[in-house]
């Protein structure tokens, strides 16, 4: 395996090295670290990640997330529609599988421009500091034929929160498409607060 | 400015009114026996009064108050009892003569006041109470002039009164024009000559004011000092009311008398962005008062504390070392009485308390307008266009105030208050230009829009229709109710909710507005 390529993966850091103590640090401790300590160094992140990412395929799916909320005895109907998910997903080796989302609250629309820019805001989404939304697998389990529940953590702001949801899996080939449906409480995740009229509940359907 | 050389500036007809109350009155009551109401509380106190306030939008400008020290040392408000003014041709033979005769007489013992009932009706008998009698607004001479009601419009009732100023007697042959009582701003003659109290008021007060200026010949100084005064702002952006005042005498009448019945240039705010006098009935359930939200309303003592600085207190306040009746800082700590329309005496907190719980039980007529299906249609609509959010049931409002276009909201607001955080785009100069402005609008109740009018913050819709109108963003709009002097034209941008609707579904969701 050549070396070239950690030099590669470390020199992003040493090439600002002079602007910050931490990457000097970092300088210092790679001009001290022997030829086999950095094969060792490389390999470590070889297998930590690489795994990680190969199996996986990155979708940008077609359709958006939606949602739906009760406003005032109204339900008004949502999309994000800036979202990718990444896939590994083999209904017989359910334990190897995962299924992780992303999306881009700023892409939210639910019909009135303003109300949008407002779920933006820090009462709602705060996408400045806040700017996704992840939906990660932690276990699936198999609930019948093609129907399968996964227990997933949702993080929206900055709160993570486990929630569970089943989902059916349709396949034609290769091709593999999900469906899945949950209810969250706004609340538990900071996103306004209690109102009147606004209900807490927020029905979302996921499909991809 | 020294005192003396302020007093030396001041229009003669007002500083010819100055003393002679006084003379009548007296200055003080020593009567402190209000403390022993334990549960009136204590409001104007240091530490109360350091927070309870929003910053001005522009923060160094905040308003300083006086001291609690200066503030009780005020001598409190004696309450005489008070006459109706007549259009001098609806007046009853020899009543003016009969008003001569009668001699004065207090009508408000506060030791009396025991129960909840007592104070609510000691607050109405304070609410229709002129705190001013030194010719704050319009004085003897017009009140008594015909032209005066014909150049004004002024509504009148049924009987020829002039509900918004009343006459005191100081004593034998005495005869004050009181100004200045609530009444005056907050009184509405509705359509069929009754009067509803809290109301949105439609008392013409700047065209009456520009009237009074006009008939008394007052000077060009004269007229920008007394201003000044009133809107003086310099630490604003452009300082738009110093532009005000040098464009001169004529240029300034004519912006007082561009303000509309139902609106007025209270002291602080502008006649060039005039505040909608807002309507007191349901008061109780807003958390924040003014159109900007200055004062917060956290409980009854901060209802106290609004009355109290807005009658008129907020003349004496500190904005950075800026002062607009040219006081300085030495000035105030000399404790020397300051002789201007209330600013030399001060309500006593059982006034006050009385006045906040009269102002909280006050209630709305019978609407006439019943629910109908075409109401009801436009109730969804309501909700389908997201007024809910903001004008949140049962309250319509949801409490909270918006930033202008031009205020960007500092971090520490979000906890110290009720914010929500998107711009109506509204004109945002009243917030941002005045010495009341804390860079927001508060999201208005709509409840009772069907007895009130002109809408919006400035006033300058008089109909529900135009707010829905779209023609109004253009800029050839001619607004239906308050148009700046100096313009022909104006849009009156923001608020662009519901205007897409159909003729149809606009009709019904009005027809639904007006049920509220
Ligand atoms: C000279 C006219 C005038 C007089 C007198 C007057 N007010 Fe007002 N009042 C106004 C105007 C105008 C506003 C709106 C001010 C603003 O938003 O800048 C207002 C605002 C208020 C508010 C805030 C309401 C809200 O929803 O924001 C209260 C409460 C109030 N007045 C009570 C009183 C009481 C009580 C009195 C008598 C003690 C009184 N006012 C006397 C003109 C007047
Ligand atoms: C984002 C919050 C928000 C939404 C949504 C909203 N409003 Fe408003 N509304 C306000 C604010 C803020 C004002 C005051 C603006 C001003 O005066 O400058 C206001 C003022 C009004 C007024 C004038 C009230 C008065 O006393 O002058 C009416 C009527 C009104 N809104 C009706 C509606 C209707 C109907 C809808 C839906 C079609 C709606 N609003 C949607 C915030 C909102």
């Amino acid at each position: 395996m050549d070396i070239g390529y950690l030099d590669i993966v470390v020199a992003p850091w040493r090439s600002s090295g002079n602007h910050c103590v931490r990457c000097e640090n970092f300088n210092y401790l790679s001009e001290k670290i022997d030829f086999r300590s950095r094969l060792l160094l490389f390999m470590l992140i070889f297998f930590l990640i690489v795994p990680l990412l190969l199996p996986a395929q990155s979708i940008k799916p077609t359709n958006p997330i939606q949602f739906k909320i009760k406003n005032a005895g109204i339900i008004v109907d949502g999309t994000i529609s800036d979202w990718e998910v990444m896939v590994d997903f083999d209904p017989k080796k359910l334990a190897q599988s995962s299924i992780r989302g992303k999306a881009n609250p700023e892409s939210i629309q639910t019909g009135i421009k303003l109300r949008d820019k407002h779920l933006h805001g820090r009462e709602y989404f705060h996408i400045q500091k806040f700017p996704f939304i992840s939906l990660e697998s932690k276990s699936l389990r198999s609930n019948g034929k093609n129907a399968f529940i996964g227990i997933f953590e949702l993080q929206i702001r900055d709160v993570k929160r486990e929630i569970e949801i089943p989902f059916t899996l349709t396949q034609t080939g290769k091709q593999q498409k999900f469906k899945g449906e949950f209810t969250i409480d706004r609340l538990d995740y900071g996103l306004g607060e209690k109102s009147l009229v606004l209900s807490d509940e927020v029905k979302v359907v996921i499909e991809f | 400015m020294k005192i003396k050389e302020w007093l030396s500036r001041l229009p003669l007809w007002l500083y010819g009114c100055m003393l002679l109350p006084l003379l009548a009155f007296g200055l003080s009551k020593q009567d402190a026996s209000y403390f022993s109401f334990s549960d009136i509380p204590r409001i104007w106190t240091d530490e109360a009064m350091k927070d309870w306030e929003l910053p001005n939008s522009n923060p160094e400008y905040s308003a300083q108050p006086v001291s609690e020290e200066f503030y009780y040392k005020l001598p409190e408000r004696v309450i005489y009892k008070t006459y109706p003014v007549y259009h001098p041709d609806h007046e009853p033979e020899g009543y003016w003569e009969w008003l001569h005769e009668q001699e004065a007489e207090i009508v408000l013992d506060e030791s009396k006041l025991l129960t909840e009932e007592d104070y609510i009706k000691a607050g109405e008998l304070l609410f229709d109470y002129p705190i001013d009698t030194l010719g704050a607004v319009i004085n003897t001479q017009h009140v008594r002039n015909k032209d005066f009601y014909s150049a004004t419009n002024m509504p009148l009732t049924p009987e020829g009164i002039m509900p918004f100023a009343q006459w005191i007697v100081g004593g034998k042959g005495k005869v004050y024009l009181g100004n200045l009582s609530c009444a005056m701003c907050h009184t509405r003659v509705m359509d069929d000559g009754s009067l509803l109290k809290g109301a949105q008021g439609n008392w013409p007060g700047d065209k009456a004011f520009a009237f009074a200026l006009e008939s008394d010949g007052v000077s060009e100084r004269g007229v920008q000092g007394i201003t000044n005064i009133l809107f003086g702002s310099p630490f604003a952006d452009g300082d738009p009311h110093g532009k005000l005042l040098s464009s001169g005498r004529e240029a300034i009448i004519e912006a007082y008398k561009a303000v509309p019945e139902g609106a007025f240039g209270r002291q602080g705010t502008s006649i060039l962005y005039p505040p909608q006098a807002p309507n007191l009935i349901g008061v109780k359930d807003r958390k924040y008062l003014d159109h900007g939200g200055l004062g917060q309303h956290r409980n009854i003592e901060d209802m106290m504390r609004y009355i109290a600085m807005n009658q008129a207190l907020d003349f004496l306040n500190f904005y950075g070392d800026y002062n607009s009746i040219g006081l300085t800082k030495e000035r105030l700590k000399s404790g020397e009485p300051i002789f201007f329309p209330g600013t030399h005496d001060r309500h006593s907190d059982a006034q006050l308390y009385a006045l906040a719980k009269y102002v909280y039980s006050l209630t709305p007529p019978e609407n006439p307008n019943k629910p109908s299906a075409i109401s009801e249609s436009g109730k969804i609509i309501f909700a389908e266009q997201g007024c809910v959010t903001c004008h949140t049931p049962p309250l319509f409002t949801n409490n909270k105030l918006t930033p202008s276009d031009d205020f960007e909201i500092p971090d520490e607001h979000y906890d110290k208050y009720d914010i929500f955080g998107i711009s109506v785009g509204t004109d945002p100069d009243y917030t941002m230009k005045t010495r009341r402005g804390t860079g927001y609008y508060k999201v208005p109740s709509l409840l009772g829009l069907w007895y009130r009018g002109p809408f919006l913050h400035d006033a300058s819709l008089a109909k529900l229709e135009d707010l829905f109108d779209p023609a109004r963003l253009r800029d050839d709009y001619v607004p239906t109710a308050f148009k700046p002097h100096d313009v022909k034209t104006k849009a009156v941008k923001g608020h662009e909710f519901g205007m897409d609707l159909n003729e149809m579904d606009k009709k019904a969701l009005i027809a639904y507005l007006l049920t509220l």
